[in-house]
């Protein structure tokens, strides 16, 4: 039983758990873009969030009867599986490499730092760079870069206390930017 | 801490942007089921990322839609087999395919039930034609037989006129004869007394009449045998006439008569030596 043009959220979770490639193809339309925007922010590279954005869309569909509403909203969960997803990536050899690979082309080129494309000014980022900056490095770490607190303490070389602290007030003021 | 302060805290954010501990996340979603304040705080924030972020979309690049899709496609194909045994496919030639093969096939039935009909044509001619030659070859075979026995005929009469023992006596036309012209042969064989006649020239008798040959012994006319003017061969055999001194033909009623009418006495001849 197809549905056609909009889904209620409880609506889509229950086409999706049937395997209604319709709602399957409405969420891709629907999210895509979010989705794709927070991957290219932690990746940074459009072929690499390409792959990653498939695999994601892809555990999706697999894993949908995993996804918990009382937990929280559809967006969310998949919010965090494409964050995971792309961190991973992140930490992948592959990727590893590639980044060695570009810097070293970078080198040898001496490309303008102007012509890289600036992820900065799109999505979260963008609201990120309202904070005061002891805090965007401490959420970029967090959240962009998969660090645990107890990395960022080590890499920032500040207390574990002040790094909870100081990532808690900047998410605090976070939601009043979202606003 | 109450409620209130447990809100305010930012773990609400940290939770949901997925950055929080395990045991943080496990005490969070424990306040969520328990308080019902948590848990709008957590669906207000939630829905205010959601909006604003899907305000922040980058357009992935387009075909990469067809590429999830075609991986899923298979991937839900693989489980309905695994899952269900569906009913097998049932091959239906497309239509195009049954036109084909009806046309072929009735160009074929054509052909075939135009051939029958010649053949069939054919084979009405060969009867015919064998009919023809059956009943031509009858003709023949009784021509055959006809000039055989005539053939044997001649030959008997050939084998008798070279016979040294045969006597000929040739009998002529007599004074008054109804036929002035008429000519018989009796060859008489000495040993065995046998008769032969060859009519040279009688006139044809009517269909009641029948020419009776006479044997001359002692005076007295003897029947020799009733002569048939139908038969093919030269010579025909007659009555055996031990001993004779003339031969004589006269025209009788048919069957032949015991004494011989003398008006109508045509040819005789005298046996000489």
């Amino acid at each position: 039983m197809g549905i056609t043009g909009t889904y209620t959220e409880q609506e889509l979770i229950q086409a999706l758990k049937a395997r209604d490639e319709q709602a399957f193809s409405y969420l891709y339309d629907h999210y895509s873009g979010p989705l794709y925007n927070i991957i290219l922010q932690i990746v940074r590279k459009t072929e690499v969030a390409g792959d990653t954005l498939q695999e994601v869309f892809i555990n999706i569909w697999r894993k949908i009867d995993s996804y918990d509403p009382l937990k929280g909203r559809l967006f969310t969960w998949m919010l965090n599986i494409s964050r995971n997803a792309a961190i991973d990536m992140l930490r992948s050899k592959n990727y590893q490499n590639s980044l060695k690979n570009q810097e070293i082309t970078e080198n040898v080129y001496s490309i303008d730092q102007a012509s890289q494309p600036s992820y900065d000014q799109i999505g979260l980022m963008k609201v990120l760079g309202k904070l005061r900056p002891e805090q965007r490095v401490l959420i970029e770490l967090a959240y962009f870069k998969g660090y645990t607190q107890e990395e960022i303490a080590e890499i920032e070389e500040i207390p574990l206390g002040t790094v909870k602290t100081r990532i808690r007030n900047a998410l605090i003021q976070l939601r009043e930017l979202i606003k | 801490m109450n409620v209130e302060e447990y809100i305010s805290s930012g773990i609400v954010e940290t939770c949901v942007l997925g950055l929080a501990s395990p045991d943080e996340t496990e005490e969070f979603e424990r306040m969520c089921a328990a308080h019902s304040e948590v848990r709008a705080a957590r669906d207000s924030f939630e829905l205010r990322l959601e909006t604003n972020l899907l305000r922040e979309a980058t357009q992935p690049p387009k075909e990469l839609k067809s590429r999830i899709f075609s991986e899923i496609g298979m991937e839900s194909e693989e489980k309905a087999v695994q899952t269900a045994s569906r009913p097998k496919p049932v091959l239906i030639p497309r239509a195009g395919y049954a036109r084909y093969v009806a046309a072929a096939s009735f160009i074929l039935l054509a052909g075939s039930v135009l051939i029958n009909l010649y053949l069939l044509n054919q084979y009405k001619k060969s009867i015919a034609q064998y009919q023809e030659l059956l009943s031509s070859q009858n003709v023949l075979v009784q021509n055959n037989q006809v000039l055989q026995t005539r053939l044997e005929s001649f030959q008997t009469a050939i084998s008798l006129m070279k016979n040294p023992d045969m006597a000929i006596v040739k009998l002529g036309a007599v004074e008054g004869s109804p036929a002035p012209h008429g000519m018989a042969t009796v060859y008489w064989n000495s040993q065995s007394k046998d008769v032969y006649l060859l009519v040279n020239q009688l006139p044809k008798p009517s269909s009641e009449k029948q020419y009776q040959l006479w044997a001359m012994v002692d005076g007295k006319p003897v029947d020799a045998g009733m002569i048939d003017m139908n038969e093919a061969a030269p010579f025909m055999k007659l009555k055996n006439i031990p001993r004779a001194e003339a031969f004589a033909i006269t025209l009788e009623k048919k069957g032949g008569s015991p004494v011989p009418t003398m008006d109508a006495l045509y040819v005789m001849g005298k046996v000489t030596g």
